[in-house]
C-alpha cells in the first residue's frame, strides 16, 4: 500500500505548488507578467542559433557601423557584425552567468547561514564576522579583483560573482534559521533524539526554501548588471564571444560611437534587470511579505 | 553614548584587519601568476630560473607569504602604501591625485540622490496611489534597472551627436580650474545620483508610509496640528532613519558603480586608475585601491552607525 501513499503525497505536493502559483498570480499579476518577459528572454537566449538572422561573428567590412535598416534591424557594429544577432547570442552568456552565479552563491550562502544560525554560539559569531568582512568590499570591486586574479573566463566570472552573493544568503537564511529553531516542532524533533544534521536538513531547511527562492530572483537583476559591468571593463568572457557588457565596452572604445552601438545592448540589459527585479518583488510579496525591506 | 561609540569602533577594527587579510589572500594566494599576466606566458617560459628569481626578488615576491603581508602592513602604516609593481611610483600619489575627483563625484551624487529621492518619496507616501505616485514609481523602478554606465554612455553619445560636445579628458582638480573640473565630474555625479535617488525614493516612500500609520501621528492629527507640521515635525524624523542607513549601504553601490561609470565618461578618477592598473596587471596598485575603497566603505558605515545611535536612543541603549 506504500505506493498509493507516495502517489497521494506527490499529488498533494503538486496541488500545493499549483495553489501557491495561483496565489502568486492573484496577488501580483503585474509581477507574473514580468516573469513571462523574463521567460521569453531565456527562451530567446536558448533559441539564439535558430532565430538569429545572421552569424554573430561574421564581419562585413563593406557594411561597417551601418545604421538600423531592413537588412540588420539593430544596425551593424564597427566591424560590420550584425548587432541583433550579437545581442541574441549575448543573452546566452549574460543569462547563464547570472543564473549560475546566483544559484551557486545563494546556495553556499544559504547553507552557511542555515548551519550558522542553527548551531549558534561561537560558530555563529565567527561566521558572522566573516560575512561582515566580505560585505565590506563593494560587490563589483570584489568580483573585479577576483576575476582579475583568476583570469577572465565564463566559470571564473561565475565563481567571482557567486562570492559576492554569499553574504546575502548567509544573512537572510540565518535569520530564518534563528527563528525556526525556536519552534515547537524542532524542539520535538530534538526531543525524540534526531541528530543535528537531520533536524537541519529535514525540519529547518524546508522553511528556508521560500526566502531562498526570493533571494535568488531578487539578486538576478543585480548580478546581470555586475556581469555586464565586468565585461564592459574588459574582464568579461573574452572576445569575439558577444556579451551585452562587452558590446558596450567595444562601443565606448570608439572615439565617436554611434547611437545604435550603445542603445540596443543597454536596452536588453535594462529590460532583463527590470523583468527579474519586478518578478522577484512580486514573488516576495506573495510568498513572504515579511522580507520586504530586508531584500 | 560613549560606551556605544567605543563599542562600535572596537567592532570595526577586526573587520578592517580581516579586510586586509581577505584582499591579500585574493591578490597573492589565489592561483594566478602576476608575472605571467604582465609579461605574457610566452615571455616567461623562456626565462631562466635565475632571471625569474631576480625579477621576483625585485618585486618582493620571493619572500614567504607572511613576510609579504607584514611588508604590506608596514607600507600601510608608513602611509605610502607601497609602490606600483611596474612603474615604481608610490601608490599614495595615485590616491592623492585620483581620489579627490572620485570623492567629489561620490559626495555630489549622494547630495543629488537626497535632493531628488527624498521629496519624491515623501510626496508619494503622502498621496499613495495618486497619479504622481504612479509616475514616480514607474521612474523609480526604471532607474533601479538602468545600469549607470549605460546611461553614462548614452549621455556621452547624445552630447557628441547633438551638441558636438565632449567633456575634456584631463585630470583637473577643483582648485586648479573649477569650470573644467565641473565638466569632468558633472556627468558621473548625475548618473550615480539618479541611480541612488531611485533607491532613496523607494525607501523614503515605504518608510514614511508606515510611520504615517502610527498612533502618535494620529494623536498629533487629532490635536489639530496642520498636516504639513505632522509630516515635517513628527513623521519625517522617524521615517528618515532607515533612509540614512540605506544611504550608507548605497555607498558600496556608488563605489562599485563609479568604476564603470568613470570608464564610460573617461573620467580620470580612482575607478579609472583601478581599471588601468588591472589592464597593466599591476597587482600592488589594485590591492591598495581595493583596500582604500573598503576602508572608506567601513568608515562611512561606522560613522552612520554612530549617527544612528545619536539620533535614536533605542539603538545605543540596546
Amino acid at each position: 500500500m506504500e505506493s498509493v501513499d507516495i502517489r497521494e503525497s506527490v499529488n498533494a505536493n503538486i496541488s500545493r505548488s499549483l495553489d501557491a502559483f495561483r496565489v502568486f498570480i492573484r496577488r501580483s499579476p503585474f509581477a507574473a507578467v514580468w516573469g513571462v518577459v523574463g521567460l521569453i528572454l531565456v527562451l530567446m537566449a536558448v533559441a539564439a542559433p535558430i532565430i538569429s538572422p545572421n552569424d554573430p561573428l561574421k564581419t562585413d567590412f563593406n557594411n561597417m557601423s551601418a545604421p538600423p535598416d531592413g537588412d540588420s534591424y539593430f544596425g551593424t557594429d564597427q566591424i560590420g557584425r550584425d548587432l541583433l544577432s550579437r545581442i541574441l547570442y549575448g543573452a546566452r552568456i549574460s543569462l547563464f552567468v547570472a543564473l549560475a552565479s546566483v544559484l551557486l552563491g545563494t546556495t553556499i550562502g544559504g547553507v552557511w547561514g542555515l548551519v550558522s544560525g542553527y548551531l549558534g554560539g561561537l560558530t555563529d559569531m565567527i561566521s558572522q564576522r566573516f560575512v561582515e568582512i566580505i560585505m565590506a568590499l563593494p560587490g563589483l570591486i570584489l568580483a573585479f579583483a577576483l576575476v582579475l586574479v583568476m583570469g577572465a573566463g565564463m566559470w571564473t566570472i561565475i565563481v567571482a560573482i557567486a562570492v559576492t552573493r554569499v553574504p546575502f544568503g548567509a544573512r537572510i537564511i540565518r535569520s530564518v534559521a534563528l527563528s525556526v529553531k525556536e519552534t515547537a516542532y524542532v524542539e520535538a524533533a530534538r526531543g525524540i533524539g534526531a541528530s543535528q544534521v537531520r533536524i537541519m536538513a529535514r525540519h529547518v531547511a524546508p522553511q528556508c526554501f521560500a526566502p531562498f527562492l526570493i533571494l535568488f530572483t531578487v539578486h538576478l537583476g543585480t548580478v546581470i548588471v555586475i556581469e555586464a559591468s565586468l565585461s564592459f571593463l574588459g574582464l568579461g568572457v573574452s572576445p569575439p564571444t558577444p556579451t551585452w557588457g562587452g558590446m558596450l565596452g567595444e562601443a565606448s572604445a570608439l572615439l565617436y560611437p554611434f547611437w545604435w552601438h550603445v542603445f540596443f545592448p543597454g536596452v536588453f540589459i535594462t529590460v532583463t534587470v527590470l523583468a527579474f527585479n519586478l518578478f522577484g518583488d512580486g514573488l516576495r510579496d506573495a510568498l513572504d511579505p515579511r522580507l520586504r525591506g530586508t531584500l | 553614548m560613549r560606551t556605544y561609540i567605543l563599542k562600535r569602533i572596537l567592532y570595526a577594527i577586526p573587520t578592517l584587519f580581516g579586510v586586509t587579510v581577505l584582499i591579500f589572500a585574493i591578490m597573492r594566494i589565489l592561483p594566478g601568476d602576476p608575472l605571467g599576466a604582465y609579461y605574457g606566458i610566452e615571455t616567461i617560459i623562456n626565462w631562466t630560473p635565475a632571471q625569474r628569481a631576480e625579477i621576483l626578488r625585485d618585486l618582493g615576491l620571493d619572500k614567504p607569504i607572511a613576510v609579504q603581508y607584514a611588508i604590506w602592513m608596514k607600507d600601510i602604516a608608513s602611509g605610502r602604501l607601497g609602490e606600483s609593481f611596474f612603474r615604481g611610483d608610490p601608490i599614495i600619489e595615485i590616491l592623492a591625485q585620483r581620489g579627490p575627483i572620485s570623492a567629489q563625484i561620490g559626495i555630489i551624487s549622494v547630495a543629488i540622490s537626497w535632493f531628488i529621492g527624498l521629496p519624491v518619496g515623501i510626496i508619494s507616501a503622502v498621496r499613495p496611489n495618486s497619479i504622481w505616485d504612479m509616475c514616480t514609481s514607474f521612474f523609480t523602478v526604471l532607474f533601479l534597472a538602468i545600469p549607470g554606465f549605460w546611461l553614462g554612455l548614452l549621455i556621452v553619445v547624445g552630447l557628441i551627436s547633438w551638441l558636438q560636445y565632449k567633456a575634456p579628458i584631463v585630470s583637473v582638480q577643483f582648485w586648479e580650474n573649477p569650470w573644467t573640473n565641473f565638466q569632468i565630474i558633472a556627468g558621473p555625479a548625475i548618473v550615480l545620483g539618479l541611480g541612488q535617488a531611485a533607491f532613496i525614493a523607494r525607501m523614503a516612500r515605504s518608510s514614511l508610509f508606515e510611520v504615517l500609520r502610527e498612533d502618535y501621528v494620529r494623536t498629533s492629527r487629532a490635536k489639530g496640528l496642520i498636516e504639513r507640521l505632522v509630516i515635517a515635525r513628527h513623521a519625517l524624523p522617524n521615517a528618515l532613519l532607515p533612509v540614512l542607513t540605506l544611504s550608507g549601504v548605497l555607498l558600496g553601490f556608488v563605489m562599485g558603480g563609479s568604476v564603470a561609470v568613470e570608464q564610460a565618461f573617461t573620467v580620470p578618477g580612482l575607478g579609472k586608475a583601478l581599471v588601468v592598473a588591472a589592464i597593466d596587471r599591476d597587482f600592488n596598485v589594485v590591492q591598495n585601491i581595493v583596500l582604500f575603497y573598503a576602508v572608506i566603505f567601513v568608515l562611512v558605515n561606522l560613522f552612520i552607525d554612530l549617527l544612528y545611535g545619536w539620533l535614536d536612543p533605542r539603538i545605543r541603549l540596546n
